[in-house]
């Protein structure tokens, strides 16, 4: 039997694809171009201007005794190449531990994920028992939406003080800030989904004589299953965008944390860097939510 | 007794509060004093005006929808709620999107016999599906299936159950005029096999002469009335190709669409009046009020009506 | 932690050797702050005895060794947390980790960084923590129950004196005195801080009221460089290293230095909670005299540029080596052009004064921060240990007053601490 024929990417993703590096690869080089600075002549200063600048951290000594300036002081954005530096040192050694504030970016990362997991899943979990509630009860959805309405536009991070005063732990409050930020717009979506299943479904599970659960797990969750995927990947952007906060106001060691150091000693470099850490993490987890979509997606 | 009997079923529906303003009653009348009998084993259609609240008994009998006078009693009891004895077929065939042919068949299979093992099950949902002719199609889901597969799982769904009744609300009324005829060729096949009791509401007349052993003809809403029940002695098995030309189709289907094309209103002071009231199964003289045709002059006495007002 | 050792070539064979190649390989880690690269090559060039003996010059290393010998028996909580901000007034909390003063004293201690003033309060009250930095108010605004749950406070020792300066953004560089300073937009790291009792000081003495005719506002330490180079505030009397910090990235000047205020103030302090003392005393013992030791080490000006390479990594101060340096010995750049030698720009020394603890309770006063009438002096020697201070310092072999209270002088006017009463009514300008 012949080998099935190589498969090529079709002409329109292969342009798209083509289309993204250029831009990128552009952006850089504006980027790079914009910050580049000239190297440093000592010439013309004397010894007094010159030990003033190396106080100012201006300019360092090589073990060789030149000067140059100081690649670890930057004035405006830094450059591309720095960022990329910080980059590969921060990931040379990922898992270091050197004390107890200063641990390497594998395990902040690790810390962050987990606080925002252990938050989101369980917020996710309850708003979904909430929502099924609800959007099956037209009496409760009556009774309790004032409530929901009220609550849902508090920002996340307006429950931290009060939640460290009642809880006084700071790692289960930064957890419970990611689960403020989760709740809302599953329960809201969870209640649309269940409350316009097509009534025909519902009546299908009637005649079959279903116990309620059997309706709730064979019927109602996976009629409503679309848009509750919808609901938790709202839940999703709004738990990521507050974790990193929550982490900076807490002292938590993790990414949002790393971000908020860097900026307190103006290493611009270092921000980008956990910026784009940040933004690489969700990216990750959003490709997660991409195939819990399609798993439970169906056409009518 | 009557296997499945609709006691002066009525149904009144509470108005919106600007009618109630206007002076008018607070109530909307749907349909009034329906009484209908069905023999164990009888396949019966009603036929009416779309509106005249054909699917609403449906749904009565069914155990969606509560009447507001009288009752519903199958088997010798009242029954209110749904249940698997009273299966329903959809006419949007109410297919779970989610789940393939085969699960949606066995869904029902499980329910109804839910103390039976996986391979029993799964043995009875083939054999349900095989007599629908959806071999091949079983893992497929309904959004990749035709409007008439769909509605053949819909079918097998419903036998399946071997409930006591079937009730069909309109069931090919979504589907493509030709592929109809077969399925109902189909549908008259599995029920000839399985001698299930069927109630079936439709707006086709064709179709309705074609499966059922009685009509029964509803009048127009608001107040809509069960008017009357006419027999079709077509003898079985019934073909469309046969059936079409004999004279008793055509006396049939011209009488029913004249019932329904004069706006099928209950019978007035004008009127020739009905004979003396008997029982449900007694014959009564042929009405009078007939359209000319010579085919039906021929034909006059062979018509057999019965009056259930 | 590498187990390369200075004194002995073999293997550890008993648990005491173990503890003896600790505390040199603590030593050895602080003096190259963890440069692995530097510290060999050092080793290489000068051989592992001189090493010793160069370092036994500079830290008693046999009496080291001898006290973790003695103290490890009776310890009841060995593994500690100390929370601290990352400014230089915690130098001796945050050296006593590497330099091995805690190890040295039987203790297995870990500092953790707070990034605000908040943060630790709420990680004291929460007992995050075992022990903290804080600011010299902060004790006892937390016995008090001033803007937090009353909790009750021990301040064993301060941390350090001096080291505090208003820093002024770049654009003000003509301003000469508090009266060029109206309408200026202050920043302080907290309300009840030796830096807003100073500035507020400072600023009523040029005739400015501080709640009036400028704005004070709280802001975390860290944040304040950023503020200032963003053009946020107009100024600030912060604790480095932020004002040389701020000298660092072209932001701002230094105008005036905290000494020239009240030379001698009290900055930062060691505190820990009454409860936590009482609970494990042994361990409260053992982790007073460490930082008392750490505070005389501090003090002593040749250490200052080994200390300044071993706080400067990123899990402690994360600064610039030569920022620290400026602060430590006292030879830095202002900002104007000029480099100045202060020596005394920011010195340690553990002895809290009840005179200090008054002074600050009558500023608390003025400024009402504290409404209800109170006993000074009592409230000063129920938080402030000094005479546990004097004993632990004389027992470890430093120099420490016998009395607890002395006359202080700030910007030319005596302060009392017999009159604190009338000291709080007596000024022009205050909130009372």
């Amino acid at each position: 039997m012949d080998a099935p024929p190589p498969i090529r990417l079709p002409q329109a993703q292969q342009r798209s694809w083509i289309i993204s590096l250029s831009l990128l690869g552009v952006g850089v080089l504006l980027w790079h171009l914009a910050t580049v600075r000239p190297a440093f002549d000592p010439q013309g200063l004397t010894a007094d201007q010159l030990q003033k600048m190396e106080f100012n951290g201006d300019i360092v000594r090589t073990d060789d005794g030149r000067y140059i300036s100081n690649p670890e002081k930057v004035q405006g954005i830094p450059g591309p190449w720095a960022v990329v530096k910080k980059a590969v040192a921060e990931f040379a050694e990922p898992f270091h531990k050197k004390g107890a504030n200063d641990h390497g970016i594998g395990h902040l990362i690790r810390y962050t994920v987990t606080r925002f997991a252990v938050g989101f899943l369980s917020a996710s979990v309850v708003a979904v028992l909430i929502g099924v509630v609800i959007g099956l009860s037209r009496t409760l959805y009556r009774a309790l939406n004032p409530f929901i309405q009220v609550l849902k536009p508090i920002s996340p991070l307006a429950w931290m003080p009060l939640l460290l005063y009642t809880v006084q732990h700071p790692t289960w409050t930064a957890i419970l800030v990611v689960f403020m930020a989760s709740l809302w717009p599953t329960v809201a979506n969870t209640a649309f989904g269940v409350s316009t299943i097509r009534k025909d479904y519902l009546q299908v599970a009637s005649l079959l004589q279903l116990s309620w659960f059997q309706r709730l797990v064979r019927v109602v969750l996976p009629a409503a299953a679309p848009t509750i995927v919808a609901g938790l990947r709202i839940s999703f952007g709004s738990a990521l965008v507050a974790v990193v906060p929550a982490e900076m106001l807490l002292g938590e060691l993790g990414v949002g944390y790393l971000t908020w150091i860097e900026w307190n000693n103006l290493h611009i470099a270092g921000i980008l860097f956990a910026i784009l850490v940040v933004g690489i993490v969700g990216v990750i987890m959003d490709a997660g939510f991409n195939r819990l979509a399609r798993l439970v997606t169906y056409t009518e | 007794m009557a296997f499945l009997s609709v006691e002066r079923v009525s149904k009144y529906f509470p108005i919106l509060a600007g009618a109630t303003a206007r002076g008018r009653e607070a109530v909307f009348c749907v349909f009034k004093d329906v009484e209908l009998r069905l023999a164990k084993g009888e396949f019966v259609t009603l036929v009416g005006h779309s509106g005249c609240g054909k699917s609403t008994l449906l749904n009565i009998i069914a155990g969606f929808e509560q009447a507001s006078t009288g009752g519903v009693i199958l088997d010798g009891k009242e029954v209110t709620d749904p249940s698997l004895d009273r299966m329903v077929v959809f006419q949007s065939f109410a297919l779970m999107p989610w789940l393939s042919a085969f699960d949606n068949v066995r869904l029902a299979v499980r329910a109804a016999h839910p103390r039976w093992d996986k391979a029993r099950v799964r043995e009875e949902t083939h054999r349900y599906l095989d007599m629908m002719g959806l071999q091949g199609a079983e893992s497929k889901k309904p959004a990749l299936l035709s409007g008439g597969m769909r509605q053949r799982v819909g079918l097998a769904r419903a036998f399946a159950v071997q409930p006591k009744v079937l009730l069909l609300d309109e069931p090919f009324a979504q589907i493509d005029a030709l592929t109809r005829g077969v399925i109902q060729e189909e549908l008259v096949r599995m029920w000839t096999a399985t001698q299930h009791t069927v109630f079936m509401v439709t707006h086709d007349v064709d179709e309705a002469i074609l499966l059922s052993d009685r009509i029964a003809l509803m009048t127009n809403g608001p107040e809509a009335r069960l008017t009357e029940c006419v027999e079709v002695n077509l003898p079985r098995p019934r073909s469309r190709e046969t059936m079409i030309d004999t004279v008793e189709y055509i006396r049939l289907r011209n009488y029913i669409l004249h019932f329904l094309m004069r706006g099928s209103r209950a019978p007035t002071a004008h009127d020739p009046q009905p004979a003396a009231r008997q029982g449900p199964w007694a014959q009564a003289t042929p009405l009078s009020a007939t359209p000319s045709a010579s085919v039906l002059d021929q034909a006059e006495n062979t018509v057999n009506t019965s009056r259930t007002v | 932690m590498a187990q390369d050792h200075v004194a002995s070539a073999a293997a550890p064979r008993t648990p005491e050797e173990r503890l003896d190649q600790c505390v040199e390989s603590a030593v050895m880690q602080a003096i190259f702050g963890g440069n692995e690269f530097r510290r060999r090559r050092f080793l290489q060039l000068v051989g592992a005895s001189t090493a010793a003996t160069l370092i036994r010059s500079v830290f008693p290393l046999d009496t080291a060794k001898a006290i973790a010998q003695e103290k490890v028996k009776e310890i009841e909580k060995k593994d500690l947390t100390v929370a601290f901000i990352p400014i230089t007034c915690a130098t001796p909390i945050i050296m006593a980790e590497p330099l091995g003063f805690y190890s040295k004293h039987g203790l297995n201690a870990t500092v953790r960084r707070a990034s605000g003033w908040a943060m630790i309060r709420d990680w004291a009250i929460n007992r995050e923590v075992d022990a903290t930095h804080m600011l010299s108010p902060m004790p006892l605004s937390i016995s008090l129950g001033i803007g937090s749950p009353a909790t009750p406070y021990f301040m064993p020792a301060v941390e350090n004196v001096n080291g505090q300066a208003i820093t002024l953004h770049i654009k003000h560089k003509g301003v000469q005195s508090a009266k060029d300073m109206k309408g200026f937009r202050f920043c302080v790291p907290f309300d009840y801080s030796m830096h807003n009792y100073l500035l507020r000081y400072y600023l009523a003495e040029g005739g400015l009221h501080p709640d009036k005719d400028v704005q004070i506002r709280v802001v975390p330490p860290p944040e304040m460089v950023a503020n200032l180079k963003a053009g946020n505030v107009d100024g600030y009397l912060a604790p480095d290293p932020f004002n040389q910090r701020a000298v660092y990235e072209n932001a701002g000047f230094i105008f005036m230095l905290s000494k020239e205020i009240w030379d001698g103030h009290p900055c930062c302090a060691f505190a820990i909670s009454q409860e936590f003392a009482k609970t494990y005393p042994n361990t409260f013992l053992a982790l007073f005299k460490a930082i008392v030791d750490a505070t005389h080490f501090a003090s002593k000006a040749e250490n200052r540029k080994d200390i300044a390479q071993a706080i400067a990594s990123k899990n402690y101060l994360n600064q610039p080596v030569t920022v620290l340096e400026q602060v430590l010995t006292g030879r830095y750049a202002d900002g104007l052009g000029n480099i100045k030698e202060v020596a005394d720009r920011i010195n340690f020394d553990p002895f809290p004064w009840h005179s200090m603890a008054v002074w600050i309770l009558t500023q608390m006063k003025r400024w009402k921060h504290i409404e209800s009438e109170l006993d000074y002096k009592q409230v000063a020697e129920q938080i402030y240990l000094a005479a546990e201070c004097g004993k632990l310092s004389r027992e470890l072999g430093y120099p420490a007053p016998e009395q607890t209270y002395t006359k202080h002088t700030i910007m030319g006017r005596v302060f009392d601490p017999d009159k604190a009463g009338e000291y709080a009514r007596s000024f022009a300008i205050s909130n009372l």
